[in-house]
C-alpha cells in the first residue's frame, strides 16, 4: 500500500508540471529561414522581420500578457535541410504557427500539415497551391499569389494599351514556371495576346536569342517570373542594343532595390508590382514605426527590403490571429488560429498594405511602381489594385 | 591464445559475418535499429529515414564507381526515374506501392542501361559527360512531359498502407525503410563476393586485362549500370513516397555530387563505406544546424556570423577527410577493427 501510494505520488508529481505545462504553452512561432544558400538575401531581412513583431508584440503586453515564444533555424534553402529544421522545430517547441522557406518546402509539407500538424503555415512562397483553403486549410500567404500578381500587371497593360502583344519571360524552374498556365488564361481574358514565352536559366548572360525572337514577335510588354536580378537586367541593357522597344515588368522578388542599382541609369525601364509599401516610403505610419524601430535597434541598418516586408505583414497577421484565437473556447487550438485567421477583414496595417481582408487564405491586392533613376527607389504609378 | 582473426580456407575469407565477435556486434545494432524508433523523436526518424534512403542510392553508385570503376554524373536523374515511375503507377495507375517499389527500380536500370551503353566506348572523364546528359535529359523530361509527371506541380502520393494501416508517419515508414536498406546492402554485399563482383573489381582495376581474362565488358558494364541504377530507383521511390510530393526540383544536379561525395567520404569499393558516407554526409550536416541554434541561442545577434560558418566547417571536414584518409571512412573502420581484433597485443 506504502508503494502504491509512493508510485501515486511519483506520477502526480511528474505528469502535474506536464499537463501545466499543455495548458499553459505559450503562442509559439517557429520558423525555416533561408539564412544561407541563393536565397539568403531574403532570408537575413525575414528572420530579423518575424524576431522585430515578436519584440514589438510582448512590448505591448503580448497575447493579453503572454508573451510571443520565438524560435527559427536555417534551412538553406535546400528542401531536405528545411523540411528537418521544420520536424526538429515542431518537435522541441510544438509552436501553434510556423514559417517556411521555399514553394517546394511548402509543397512537401503541406499534406502533413494538414493530417498530422495541423499549425497554421505560411512561407516565402507565393504559390497558389498555398491559398488552397479547402485543399490546405492551414496554409495562407500574406500577399497576392504569382498568378495574382501576374493579373495586377496584366490588368494594368489592359488599362494602358488594350490589346497589346505580350511576352512571358520566365526562369527554368518551379518559381518561374508556376503563374505561366494562369496567366496565359488572364490574358485571353483581357484580350491581350501573349505572342511569345521565352525561357533562361536563372542568370543567364547570352540572352540574344530570346531577345530577337521577341522582337521577331513584337513584343510591347515583357513580364519576367522566376528571378529576382539576373537575367532581368541584361535583357533590359541588351534589348535597347537589338532595337527591341517592349516595356519590362516583374514580379515581387524582381522589384527590389538590387535590380535597380543593377539598372542604373535605365531603372526607369522597369516596372514591377509588390504587395507592400517600401522602406523610404516614411509617410506611412507602419513604415515609419518600422524605421524608428530599426534606427533603435539596429542602427547600422539603413534599409530594409521587400522581404522584410513580407515577413513583418506575416508576422503582424500571426500575432492578430493568436489575439483571436485566444478569446475563442480552446485558445490556440489549430481550428482556433485557422478561424482567427480568416476571420481578418480590413485590418489596419498602417499602410503597409492596404486594410488587409483575408479571402481564401491569400490578400489579392497589389501595386504597380517604375523605377526612378535618380532617386534610385520605386515610385508607385497605380493604385493598390484588387483581384477578387 | 588465439589472437586475431586468422583465415584458414576460402570459404572462412569469404564468409559474410567472419567472426563470433562481428555477429555480435552486428546483431546488437540490428537490436538498436528495431529500438530506435521508440526513443526517438520525429525528428530523429526523419532523419534515420533520410539516412536510410541515402545509403540505398549510395551503396547502388558505389557498386558502379568504387566497384566497377565507371564514374557516373547522371545518379540523381536515375534517383528521379524511379521516384516518378513508383509516383505514376501508384497514382495513375492505381498499383500497390508494394509493387511499384521493384518496378520503379527496373525502369530505372533500364534507363541506366541505356545511358551506359557509351561506357564500352568511353572512360574517365569523357564517360562523365556522357552521363551527365542523362541529368539534363530526364530533368527536361520530368518538366515537360506534363500530361504523365504533371510538370512544375509535381504529384502527390498517398501514403503506402496494408490493409487498414497506413505508413504515413515517420515511425511508421522508418521500417520499409530498414527493410530495403537490409535488402538493399545485404545483396550488395553478396554480390561483391560473387563472380559478377569479381568481375567489376577486374574490370575496375583494368579493363583490356579483365576482358583478356574473358569477361564480358559489354554484359558487366551494363549490369552495373543497371543495378546502380536499380538502387538508385529504389531510393528514389521510397523518398518521394515518404515525403509524398515529387517535382521536378527534388533531383537537382547538386545531388548527383553529393551523391559522389558520399562514396568519396565513405570509401570507393566497399559497401560500408557507402553507409558511413552516407550517415556522413546527412547527420553532420544536421548535427551543425543543432549546433548552430543552439550558439544562436545564447549569443543573440550573432547568427549572421556562426550559421553560415557551418557550410565552411562541413567543407573544411570533407577536405580534412580526403588528405588524411582518402581512402574514405571504410579505412578508418578497418584500422579500429584490426586494433581491436589484435588487442591487447597490437604489436
Amino acid at each position: 500500500m506504502k508503494k502504491m501510494s509512493f508510485c501515486i505520488l511519483g506520477l502526480i508529481l511528474f505528469l502535474g508540471p506536464l499537463s501545466i505545462a499543455f495548458a499553459q504553452q505559450p503562442p509559439t512561432i517557429a520558423a525555416v529561414h533561408p539564412f544561407t544558400g541563393p536565397f539568403a538575401f531574403a532570408g537575413i531581412e525575414g528572420s530579423a522581420a518575424m524576431q522585430d513583431v515578436v519584440d514589438m508584440a510582448n512590448e505591448a503586453g503580448g497575447i493579453n500578457g503572454k508573451k510571443i515564444q520565438y524560435y527559427w533555424s536555417d534551412g538553406e534553402y535546400k528542401n531536405d535541410v528545411g523540411i528537418a529544421a521544420f520536424k526538429r522545430l515542431y518537435a522541441q517547441y510544438t509552436p501553434q504557427v510556423m514559417f517556411g522557406q521555399s514553394t517546394g518546402m511548402t509543397k512537401a509539407l503541406g499534406p502533413e500539415i494538414k493530417s498530422r500538424y495541423k499549425v497554421l503555415y505560411s512561407a516565402y512562397t507565393m504559390t497558389s497551391e498555398a491559398a488552397n483553403p479547402k485543399e490546405n486549410p492551414y496554409l495562407f500567404i500574406a500577399a497576392p499569389t504569382y498568378a495574382e500578381q501576374f493579373g495586377v500587371l496584366l490588368k494594368y497593360i489592359a488599362k494602358e494599351k488594350p490589346g497589346a502583344n505580350i511576352a512571358f519571360f520566365y526562369g527554368d524552374s518551379e518559381f518561374g514556371r508556376e503563374p505561366i498556365p494562369a496567366g496565359r488564361e488572364m490574358a485571353k481574358k483581357m484580350g491581350l495576346k501573349v505572342v511569345a514565352e521565352e525561357v533562361s536559366q536563372v542568370g543567364g548572360v547570352d540572352l540574344t536569342t530570346q531577345i530577337l525572337d521577341m522582337k521577331a514577335k513584337k513584343v510591347e510588354y515583357c513580364i519576367f517570373q522566376g528571378f529576382v536580378s539576373n537575367p532581368i537586367a541584361t535583357v533590359i541593357k541588351q534589348s535597347k542594343d537589338y532595337g527591341l522597344n517592349a516595356k519590362f515588368m516583374g514580379t515581387f522578388w524582381s522589384t527590389e532595390k538590387q535590380l535597380i542599382k543593377e539598372l542604373g541609369p535605365m531603372a526607369g525601364e522597369y516596372v514591377g508590382v509588390s504587395a507592400y509599401s517600401f522602406f523610404y516610403q516614411d509617410d506611412l505610419p507602419m513604415v515609419k514605426k518600422i524605421k524608428e524601430w530599426t534606427k533603435k535597434k539596429y542602427p547600422t541598418i539603413e534599409y530594409r527590403s521587400q522581404a522584410y516586408m513580407q515577413n513583418f505583414l506575416t508576422g503582424l497577421l500571426f500575432v492578430e490571429s493568436f489575439k483571436r484565437a485566444d478569446k475563442m473556447k480552446g485558445g490556440f487550438t489549430p481550428d482556433n488560429m485557422v478561424k482567427g485567421l480568416q476571420s481578418i477583414k480590413n485590418y489596419d496595417v498602417g499602410g503597409l498594405m492596404p486594410p488587409v481582408t483575408i479571402k481564401d487564405n491569400s490578400i489579392p491586392v497589389g501595386r504597380v511602381y517604375r523605377g526612378n533613376a535618380k532617386t534610385m527607389q520605386f515610385d508607385p504609378i497605380s493604385d493598390w489594385i484588387r483581384m477578387d | 591464445m588465439r589472437c586475431g582473426d586468422f583465415k584458414e580456407n576460402y570459404i572462412d575469407d569469404e564468409a559474410i559475418f567472419p567472426s563470433r565477435f562481428t555477429r555480435f556486434w552486428l546483431a546488437l545494432f540490428l537490436i538498436f535499429l528495431i529500438a530506435f524508433p521508440f526513443m526517438a523523436n520525429p525528428h530523429l526518424l526523419y532523419i534515420a529515414n533520410m539516412i536510410g534512403f541515402a545509403v540505398i542510392g549510395a551503396v547502388g553508385l558505389n557498386l558502379l564507381t568504387g566497384f566497377t570503376g565507371q564514374i557516373s554524373l547522371g545518379h540523381a536523374a536515375f534517383i528521379g526515374v524511379g521516384a516518378y515511375t513508383s509516383a505514376i503507377l501508384v497514382t495513375r495507375y492505381g498499383i500497390s506501392f508494394w509493387l511499384s517499389i521493384p518496378l520503379s527500380g527496373l525502369v530505372s536500370a533500364l534507363a541506366g542501361m541505356v545511358i551506359g551503353i557509351p561506357s564500352l566506348r568511353v572512360k574517365g572523364l569523357y564517360l562523365c559527360i556522357a552521363t551527365l546528359a542523362a541529368q539534363f535529359i530526364f530533368g527536361f523530361t520530368f518538366v515537360h512531359w506534363e500530361s504523365m509527371t504533371k510538370g512544375i506541380t509535381g504529384i502527390h502520393i498517398p501514403p503506402p498502407a496494408v490493409g487498414g494501416f497506413r505508413f504515413d508517419t515517420e515511425k511508421s515508414f522508418y521500417w520499409i525503410t530498414l527493410l530495403f536498406v537490409i535488402l538493399g546492402v545485404g545483396y550488395a554485399r553478396n554480390l561483391v563476393r560473387s563472380k559478377m563482383g569479381r568481375a567489376f573489381v577486374a574490370i575496375r582495376d583494368r579493363d583490356l586485362a579483365a576482358e583478356i581474362m574473358g569477361i564480358n565488358l559489354f554484359r558487366y558494364k551494363l549490369s552495373a549500370f543497371a543495378i546502380s541504377s536499380f538502387y538508385a530507383g529504389v531510393a528514389g521511390a521510397l523518398w518521394v513516397s515518404f515525403l509524398k510530393v515529387v517535382t521536378p526540383e527534388h533531383f537537382p544536379f547538386i545531388l548527383c555530387i553529393q551523391y559522389l561525395a558520399m562514396v568519396i567520404v565513405g570509401g570507393l569499393g566497399s559497401v560500408i563505406g557507402s553507409i558511413f558516407g552516407a550517415v556522413f554526409m546527412t547527420l553532420i550536416p544536421e548535427i551543425l544546424n543543432v549546433l548552430s541554434d543552439m550558439v544562436k541561442s545564447h549569443a543573440p545577434g550573432m547568427g549572421k556570423l556562426i550559421i553560415p560558418f557551418k557550410s565552411v566547417v562541413f567543407g573544411s571536414m570533407i577536405v580534412g577527410f580526403l588528405i588524411f584518409e582518402p581512402r574514405g571512412l571504410a579505412e578508418i573502420w578497418n584500422r579500429v577493427k584490426k586494433f581491436f581484433t589484435l588487442w591487447p597485443f597490437s604489436y
